[in-house]
């Protein structure tokens, strides 16, 4: 932990991602260390081979959808601040952080609720039209459930869901719908990871 | 004012209900105390030499002269004990229907209270007539029979989920809090009885061990004091499962602190070794605790597997299995409580998934029935045990002890605080410490153990009695009684009301998927990880061996939401359904068969049904599951004013879910499609055999058949109840341009009024019995509605 300070120099700017995400140096050196060992090919950036050298990621049912929303739409690479950025969605929050302490562009931090929840919708909503749509969370189901129940099953839930949610009756979940629905799952406990705090 | 009082008192007898039950209550415990010291009274020698009496007389009667027969013989002594037991039962039950139906008083003091000035009150009756109190608390029976259905309720039920994820907490307080008070109290009071070397007291008798085996002794929070108060204060999840957490798991401190002093209590010294065997023999006590359980559970699991053939005796497993890992835990002298708790909370989820539905419903009020009824008597036993037990009132100790408990629990829940704060990702605030403080009640389970030990090595025993007895009545009655105030006055969060909704359900599995590949991203071995590992092991190996035929393979979402669906199916069915069946469907089927009262043709039903082929079938459940919507409507006015809030009740929003549901399924049939919203599962299914079996045969009323072919009907309530007006209107209202404000319509529906409008109002005759059938069947609430059922284990 002591000797991680000193591989500040080699992040860059790091100064300013630490303000950005709220990292503090010691976990920024943490996250560029493992960026460096997913980094293979000493690119100074990852692509989806990189990530799926991560053998756990294979089993996980969503594991290709958390690969991909690395990546920008159409990129095929992610550098080291934007790999930062993602991860600053499960940073623990802070309890003591006084919301009038900066000036200037007051941004809502990244591991705020709704721009965690935002994170998850993005995941959910893979043709990103702003809404889940019956066939979006079919694909969902059908990605956990992991073909082991038959096509009507997943559509039945899917349908009760989207029923259960749909306020406008658009017959898709919007984001408000979507954060209405989680109102009551305690979002800032269960996406944070204790090592980034 | 009266109608709070429930569903159980017609109208009149509302006005005058606080002084009838006083009056009732008074004569209940006059009653009590008169008969109770009549069956004292009867001392076995007398009874002996009158039964060899009788004996001489009636085998003299056969020689010699002849006496008259007796008629009436009064021989109380045979049905002593079972009848002095079932009076004692009866008092606490009659004594917890009573206090309901004084509606103020159970708000203000809680049952608690109450029921130990009930016992009180007894005991001095019973020491009025001069007689002699019967050794009620005696720890015997306390420990054997008085304590495992709380700890085996609370241990079944025990929401797994907010309990693992605050393992750590809730062992930091439970180990180190209940160490740091043992020592802190008893430390204190012997510095404390030390003092004054100029007057010498009865104090000065009291030695180091015998001072920190009291202090061992009333540290530890009590599970059922505990439970008895904050299920009535409401307060939210995480509060809730920390103290009670830590009264159930503070039961292996507890168990090696108390075994380690009373050992060498008589020697006078205790070793640093004996010290460090006293660590290893909590990690004995509480591990081995948990591994008896855990066996006992994975057995009972393993069992209900077979038992599809002999349902009846479902709920004897699940109990006698517990019991038993209790029972060989007390043999080993390893915590019983950790035992049951883990019992109950390894069989659960593998236990459900094979027994059937009235054994889960069995279980569930056995369990709460049990439970209810031991916690009332060990609270009015307290009482009488009060009354009776040896004093000796030392105004030091016993004030000195009072206050050192409350200032040691401060300073212990404070202090730990500090340190897992650190730890914890959503910290614990001052109010939440302060609650977890306050609500550190001691109960019977201290007084059992001061009552255990041997009069000859503790001389200062009654002291220490007298003394237990003070700080469970100065816990009890003043935090009892202050802390729910406390608690609105401070604004802690209550619990939320809320059934887990399918979204919910979604989410959370997919929040935990996608923080198990942060993880592993990030390579970080957390939390998320190892539970994740554990549900793949889990569903790999042990569902495959515990859980018979499909229900094995069947994922967490779709078992959560087959349950949802049946729950509101057999609701329905339960309460009346009128279930209307075409001349279609064939004779050999159940249902019309099945004549109310009758329960041979449910046999018949059993054997029937698999014959039927595929088609019929799924034609028959279509038909059944849109005829249960269509009741679902009907009950919906009936409920909302004139009955007890049903505890399967969703929100208005699922009611025209349901609606619009059946509107589409009129759609679809309309094109003979032959889709269901909730799709067929195979016939031999367990989840449906189970709702089929399970539903009430005398549900079922026979039906003149229509000639018609299968359809639905949107048939709105009678005119006759008051709020099928109202659903008329919503119905109506919601054609209406959108963009209408309230909750109520936040769900527009389409139109639909145009089909059902020649369709309405039939039936009305149907409805007026049904109402009855409604009224009886919804009456009863039944024990508070778990929402707990609905988590999944691991999910």
């Amino acid at each position: 932990m002591g000797s991680s300070s000193s591989d500040m120099s080699h992040i860059p700017d790091a100064q300013e991602l630490m303000q950005e995400t709220g990292f503090s140096a010691a976990h920024l050196a943490r996250l560029h260390e493992r960026f460096e060992f997913l980094d293979k090919d000493d690119r100074g950036e990852l692509s989806p081979e990189d990530f799926s050298t991560v053998s756990e990621l294979a089993m996980n049912p969503i594991g290709d959808r958390i690969i991909a929303a690395f990546f920008s739409p159409g990129q095929q690479a992610v550098d080291f601040p934007s790999f930062v950025r993602i991860l600053a969605h499960f940073r623990p929050t802070d309890a003591n952080r006084s919301r009038n302490g900066r000036n200037g562009a007051q941004q809502e931090p990244a591991n705020s609720r709704t721009n965690r929840l935002k994170f998850v919708f993005q995941l959910y909503d893979q043709d990103r039209d702003g809404k889940i749509s019956r066939e979006d969370l079919l694909e969902v189901l059908r990605a956990m459930l992991e073909m082991q129940v038959e096509e009507e099953q997943l559509q039945s839930i899917a349908e009760r869901a989207i029923q259960e949610a749909d306020l406008d009756q658009d017959d898709a979940i919007s984001f408000d719908e979507f954060r209405k629905s989680l109102e009551k799952v305690n979002i800032e406990h269960k996406m944070s990871i204790r090592f980034l705090e | 004012m009266p109608s709070r009082t429930g569903s159980h008192s017609p109208a009149g007898f509302g006005r005058s209900a606080p002084e009838r039950g006083l009056l009732l209550l008074t004569v209940l415990v006059l009653l009590e105390g008169s008969v109770l010291p009549l069956g004292a009274a009867s001392s076995p020698d007398i009874s002996h030499h009158a039964n060899s009496d009788k004996h001489q007389v009636a085998d003299v009667g056969h020689n010699a002269t002849k006496k008259p027969f007796p008629v009436l013989a009064v021989e109380y002594d045979r049905v002593q004990i079972p009848f002095e037991i079932s009076l004692w039962v009866l008092l606490a039950s009659l004594m917890k229907l009573g206090f309901h139906l004084i509606p103020r008083l159970s708000s203000i003091v809680p049952e608690s209270c109450l029921l130990i000035v009930v016992g009180l009150l007894v005991g001095g009756l019973i020491k009025l007539a001069g007689e002699e109190v019967p050794p009620v608390l005696d720890s015997r029976l306390f420990f054997l029979c008085l304590l495992p259905p709380i700890i085996l309720d609370a241990g079944y039920f025990l929401p797994i989920r907010p309990f693992m994820e605050n393992l750590g907490t809730i062992l930091m307080f439970a180990v180190v809090g209940t160490l740091w008070n043992a020592f802190f109290i008893g430390g204190v009071l012997y510095g404390v009885a030390q003092i004054q070397p100029a007057n010498p007291s009865d104090l000065h008798q009291l030695d180091l061990l015998p001072c920190l085996l009291f202090g061992s002794i009333i540290s530890a929070v009590d599970p059922v004091a505990v439970l008895a108060v904050f299920e009535e204060i409401h307060i939210n999840e995480l509060l809730h499962i920390l103290v009670f957490g830590e009264s159930l798991l503070n039961d292996a401190v507890t168990v090696v602190l108390y075994h380690l002093f009373e050992e060498y209590a008589g020697v006078g010294t205790v070793t640093v070794l004996d010290g460090l065997l006293g660590v290893i023999s909590f990690l004995v006590v509480a591990l081995g605790g948990v591994l008896v359980g855990a066996i006992y559970g994975i057995l009972a699991a393993f069992t209900s597997r077979f038992t599809s053939h002999t349902r009846v005796i479902e709920p004897l497993f699940v109990f006698v299995y517990s019991y038993m890992a209790y029972l060989s835990a007390e043999i080993f002298h390893l915590s019983g409580i950790m035992a049951l708790i883990a019992c109950g909370a390894v069989m659960r989820p593998y236990v459900e998934a094979n027994i059937s539905h009235k054994s889960h419903t069995t279980i569930k009020y056995f369990l709460k029935m049990w439970s209810s009824v031991s916690e009332t008597l060990i609270f009015i036993f307290l009482g009488v045990a009060t009354v009776d037990g040896p004093h000796a009132w030392n105004w030091t100790f016993v004030t000195v002890t009072v206050i050192l408990c409350l200032v040691a629990r401060v300073i212990g829940v404070v202090g730990l605080t500090y340190v897992i704060n650190k730890f914890r990702i959503v910290k614990l605030t001052t109010k939440d410490q302060f609650i977890i403080a306050y609500g550190g009640l001691r109960g019977a389970i201290a007084f059992s153990l001061g009552f255990l030990l041997n009069q000859d090595h503790f001389p200062m025993r009654k002291m220490f009695l007298t003394a237990i007895i003070t700080v469970i009545f100065f816990t009890v009655f003043v935090q009892g009684m202050t802390i729910k105030p406390l608690v609105e006055l401070l604004a802690v969060k209550k619990k939320q009301e809320a059934k887990r909704s399918i979204n919910e359900e979604i989410h959370t599995q997919f929040l935990d998927h996608l923080l198990t590949g942060i993880e592993d991203i990030c390579g970080h071995y957390g939390h998320h990880h190892w539970k994740d590992k554990l549900n793949r092991f889990n569903k790999k190996y042990v569902k495959k061996c515990l859980i018979a035929g499909e229900r094995s393979k069947e994922p967490q979402l779709i078992a959560f939401y087959h349950k949802m669906e049946m729950k509101q199916a057999i609701e329905l069915v339960e309460s009346g359904g009128g279930v209307k069946l075409p001349s279609a469907v064939p004779s050999t089927v159940s249902m019309q068969n099945i004549q109310p009262k009758k329960p041979p043709p449910v046999k018949a039903a059993e054997r029937a049904l698999p014959q039927l082929p595929k088609g019929r079938e799924e034609e028959i459940r279509k038909i059944l599951r849109s005829n249960l919507q269509r009741t679902r409507q009907r009950l919906r006015s009936y409920n909302r004013h004139t009955l007890v809030a049903d505890p399967y009740e969703d929100g208005f929003g699922d009611l025209l879910l349901k609606k619009q549901k059946m509107i589409e399924l009129e759609k679809k049939i309309k094109e003979m499609n032959n889709y269901l919203t909730v799709p067929a599962a195979p016939p031999d299914s367990p989840t449906m055999c189970r709702a089929r079996l399970a539903s009430d045969p005398q549900a079922y009323s026979v039906k003149p058949t229509s000639d018609r072919v299968p359809t639905i009907q949107v048939d709105l309530a009678s005119p006759q109840s008051p709020d099928s007006v109202n659903l008329l209107d919503e119905f109506r209202r919601a054609e209406q341009p959108r963009g209408e404000a309230g909750p109520d319509q936040g769900l527009m529906m389409k139109p639909a009024s145009a089909q059902s409008g020649p369709n309405k109002s039939r039936e009305d005759d149907e409805s007026r019995d049904q109402q009855q059938k409604l009224m009886r069947c919804l009456s009863d609430p039944g024990p508070s509605a778990d929402e707990d059922e609905d988590e999944p284990f691991l999910p």
